[in-house]
């Protein structure tokens, strides 16, 4: 069996699944955020339900906060209400729910962790099991910790050799949206392996789980190392088994890509997976740049970022928000002095949310606006006005496009 | 010749005049216009349509873009996109999202000088009365059809009363809660188109950050502008922002005043205004108690290091209430900076507090700032209007950065006099 496979039988109470059996699945975590959470409270109120397990559902206030409008506020404080009379955890203000699930230790390897947010899918970077839902299945999930599910079909990446200096886990992201096309995963569970997924550090294996949605995927998971181990060291003092594909397990389709020769990777405006090597955008003018999201906004992120802004400053004619995915994150950046280095190179260095990555607030792009952006999304009208225009791309594209003012290939300034 | 005082003297000068008194009506010329996002695009609009010429002197505009730190749905996006698009065609200065709130921006990049006339579309620009200058609010249309195009603009000149401050606080209360009690003890509505001269010897004791959240009260209490003579401190501090030269004018001794309002500030406490208006003002215990789930330091009276600083005091070593959030919003990049070396961007934040880019923070609600009508925010901003930030159920507290810092660590309008 693969590692969803073995993952869901386990949670399931079976020896073994196979591809297309419809298991009814424990869960181990569910999550919910103040946009899709209130779809379903007052419903979940009136029929009088429970919650299964107070210490298994989680909520935040991650994607309109601060609120820019009082039905945002509504939102937040109908979703913190909820959290304190059914006594769940509550994370207001403290960042992406993608981030905090790992961080606050919620997401072990070996899991099954849903929640009512689609980049869900990231976790599986810790070797866990994870999907998102939407509001009414979350409900039932809130309730009886269940939920039924089809085994998906495993696609397989293998990334040989190593990438190269200014590539990161989001090039490859990137890279096999091409490949895939946004339908090319549709149901199925993506896995990656090979010498260059293990040399991804977590944040790069987050970024690529991340985006294993925008392929269809209904999850995407790397076997779990020392890396997640060293990760959770302090954050979870549970048992977990690192779960490992079997040698024999079978594939619906072997994908292979030479980690060595992968060039820096971006997608062009309308779908993540009109994705080119950087060549063929750099030159390209745009006046807004997003560091940060779901898929971007970790340490390894702005520390790559701030090597290439050290000592130099953002284009007069660009506005670089910087966005952290959590407060953890924030404090370690003071810590490292990146904030400093941030603000002296003139980007504005924003409090831990979603941004305006969802459309919803936070920088939205106005008529015909360019941007480049981290974030995993870029189909017309994402991020504001149907006729701005997004690319996709690393930290990296991001920092160095961001100097120059146009879309640049980041090993020019390694 | 008749006495003057620092204002009549400057728009005399800005006229061409010898002297002007109280009720003469002046055309003069405008050293400074700023312009803010929320309105700058409208002053295009009639610039562009209805007056149809070049910008006279488009060095002395600058469109601040300080109520969005970043635009929260596409339609701000596209008022923004005219603004800059406005002041790129013109060659006007701008400074786009993320520099700070209008008036800091507008000192810190040197664009205000003792002696200067300075008009903009924020009714707070009396502020800048501070640093020396004659400084007044303008509509819209003023700045369109004669700032813009003449670098001119036309004021009666107002009646003047003296505000003298004196005495040596005893109760703790720090500039900001003398300034609300003041406000309070002026009347809104108490000095109509009358020009506020600040002055005794608490105001001269101040330092610069402080003597601003004097003038800043002048159009909460209807006046036209407010003043403060300046000082070899006032020189220095702007000599810090600027390479540029500037003559300072000052009050001639023995000018004369329409009424003289003179307050012993010895007693004073810390103070609280409370929704609906400024003039609900009370000593901190009228309000003490009332749950809060938003703190704030930022917006005009706010989001200066000496706030950072005081929050920081109170709150080193501490945690806010559980369920409170608390931004803190720098009112420049500068004040970041600052901020991040003094190493009050560490203290804050391991307090629970969240940082925000330069803006005005939640200065009515276009980034932030809104709430659910249940709750309640206290904060260093300037207006506590019902629906300025969400719901007009919605409840603002205006106070010192201390008395903010410890409400947040209770949960509630808290006296901040037991951490000092």
């Amino acid at each position: 069996m693969t590692i969803t496979e073995k993952i869901m039988a386990r949670a399931a109470g079976l020896s073994s699944v196979t591809p297309g059996e419809i298991v009814d699945v424990q869960v181990d975590r569910v999550f919910s955020h103040e946009k899709l959470g209130p779809l379903f409270f007052d419903k979940f109120r009136e029929l009088g339900l429970t919650v299964w397990d107070k210490e298994r559902a989680i909520l935040f206030a991650d994607h309109g906060n601060p609120p820019s409008k009082a039905s945002d506020a509504d939102l937040i404080v109908k979703t913190g209400k909820f959290a304190e009379d059914y006594e769940l955890p509550f994370y207001n203000g403290e960042g992406i729910c993608h981030q905090l699930m790992p961080e606050k230790g919620y997401v072990l390897p070996g899991t099954v962790v849903v929640g009512t947010d689609s980049h869900t899918t990231t976790y599986g970077a810790l070797g866990a099991f994870s999907t998102g839902f939407g509001s009414t299945e979350t409900a039932w999930i809130f309730n009886k910790g269940k939920i039924w599910m089809k085994v998906p079909h495993t696609l397989l990446f293998k990334v040989s050799g190593k990438l190269g200096a200014g590539v990161m886990g989001k090039d490859l992201a990137l890279h096999i949206m091409k490949l895939l096309g946004p339908d090319g995963a549709n149901y199925r569970a993506i896995e990656y392996t090979g010498g260059a997924v293990k040399a991804l550090s977590l944040d790069g294996r987050m970024s690529v789980c991340n985006m294993a949605v925008e392929a269809g995927a209904k999850n995407g998971v790397i076997e779990a190392d020392g890396k997640v181990e060293a990760f959770l060291k302090g954050r979870t003092d549970q048992a977990y088994e690192m779960v490992k594909s079997d040698p024999d397990a079978v594939y619906e389709k072997v994908f292979e890509i030479d980690g060595d020769s992968l060039p820096p990777t971006v997608a062009l405006p309308g779908s993540s997976s009109n994705s080119a090597p950087v060549g063929e955008a750099v030159g390209t003018p745009f006046t807004r740049a997003l560091l940060g999201t779901c898929t971007n906004g970790r340490m390894e992120d702005f520390r790559v970022a701030a090597a290439i802004l050290k000592g130099r400053k953002v284009h007069s004619k660009v506005r670089l928000q910087v966005i952290p995915a959590s407060r953890g994150i924030f404090r370690q950046c003071i810590d490292e002095g990146l904030v400093q280095i941030f603000l002296d190179a003139g980007a504005i260095w924003c409090n831990p949310n979603c941004g305006p990555c969802a459309g919803g607030h936070y920088g939205l792009l106005g008529k015909d606006e360019v941007c480049v952006s981290t974030s995993n999304r870029n189909m017309p009208g994402r991020m504001g006005d149907s006729s701005a225009k997004i690319f996709l791309a690393s930290p990296a594209v991001v920092a160095a496009s961001a100097v120059n003012g146009k879309i640049t290939d980041p090993r020019d300034y390694l | 010749m008749m006495p003057m005082n620092m204002i009549e003297k400057i728009l005399a000068r800005a006229s061409g005049r010898e002297s002007v008194a109280p009720g003469d009506v002046v055309v003069a010329n405008v050293d400074t216009e700023l312009l803010h996002d929320l309105s700058g695009y409208i002053t295009a609009r009639v610039f562009e349509n209805e007056v149809k010429r070049p910008m006279r002197y488009p060095d002395r505009v600058a469109l601040v873009f300080d109520h969005h730190f970043s635009p929260p749905n596409e339609e701000r996006a596209r008022i923004l996109e005219i603004n800059r698009n406005f002041a790129k065609k013109h060659g006007a200065r701008l400074y786009d999202c993320g520099s700070g709130n209008i008036h800091h921006v507008g000192v810190r990049k040197g664009m205000i000088r003792p002696g200067t006339v300075v008009v903009g579309s924020d009714s707070h620009t009396p502020v800048h009365g501070a640093l020396g200058c004659f400084a007044a609010g303008l509509g819209n249309n003023s700045h369109a059809g004669t700032v813009m195009p003449f670098g001119k603009a036309w004021f009666m000149t107002p009646h003047t009363v003296k505000v003298e401050l004196f005495g040596d606080n005893r109760r703790k209360a720090v500039p900001r809660d003398v300034a609300l009690w003041l406000t309070g003890r002026i009347g809104e509505g108490g000095a109509v188109y009358k020009a506020l001269h600040f002055t005794g010897e608490y105001i001269r004791n101040l330092d610069v950050w402080d003597r601003w959240l004097f003038p800043l009260i002048t159009i909460d209490v209807g006046g036209k502008c407010g003043f403060i003579d300046p000082d070899e401190k006032t020189v220095r501090f702007v000599q810090t922002m600027t390479d540029q030269t500037f003559e300072p004018l000052y009050s001639d001794p023995d000018c004369v005043y329409e009424s003289v309002i003179s307050c012993d500030i010895s007693d004073i406490e810390p103070q609280v205004a409370a929704s609906p208006t400024l003039g609900n003002v009370k000593p901190v215990g009228g309000f003490a108690g009332r749950p809060v789930q938003w703190a704030e330091l930022g917006g005009h009276g706010g989001g200066r290091i000496e706030d950072m600083r005081q929050a920081a005091e109170i709150l080193k070593g501490r945690h806010i209430y559980p369920g409170v959030k608390f931004n803190v919003v720098p009112s420049s990049r500068e004040v970041f900076a600052e901020a991040v070396a003094e190493g009050l961007v560490g203290t804050l934040f391991d307090a629970g507090c969240t940082w925000f880019p330069p803006s005005a923070g939640s200065n009515q609600a276009i980034n932030m700032g809104a709430m659910a009508e249940t709750e309640a925010m206290i904060s260093t901003q300037a207006r506590n209007f019902p629906g300025r930030n969400g719901s007009p159920k919605a409840v603002m507290y205006l106070a010192s950065a201390y008395t903010v810092a410890a409400s947040a660590l209770k949960g509630c309008v808290a006296d901040p006099r037991e951490y000092l």
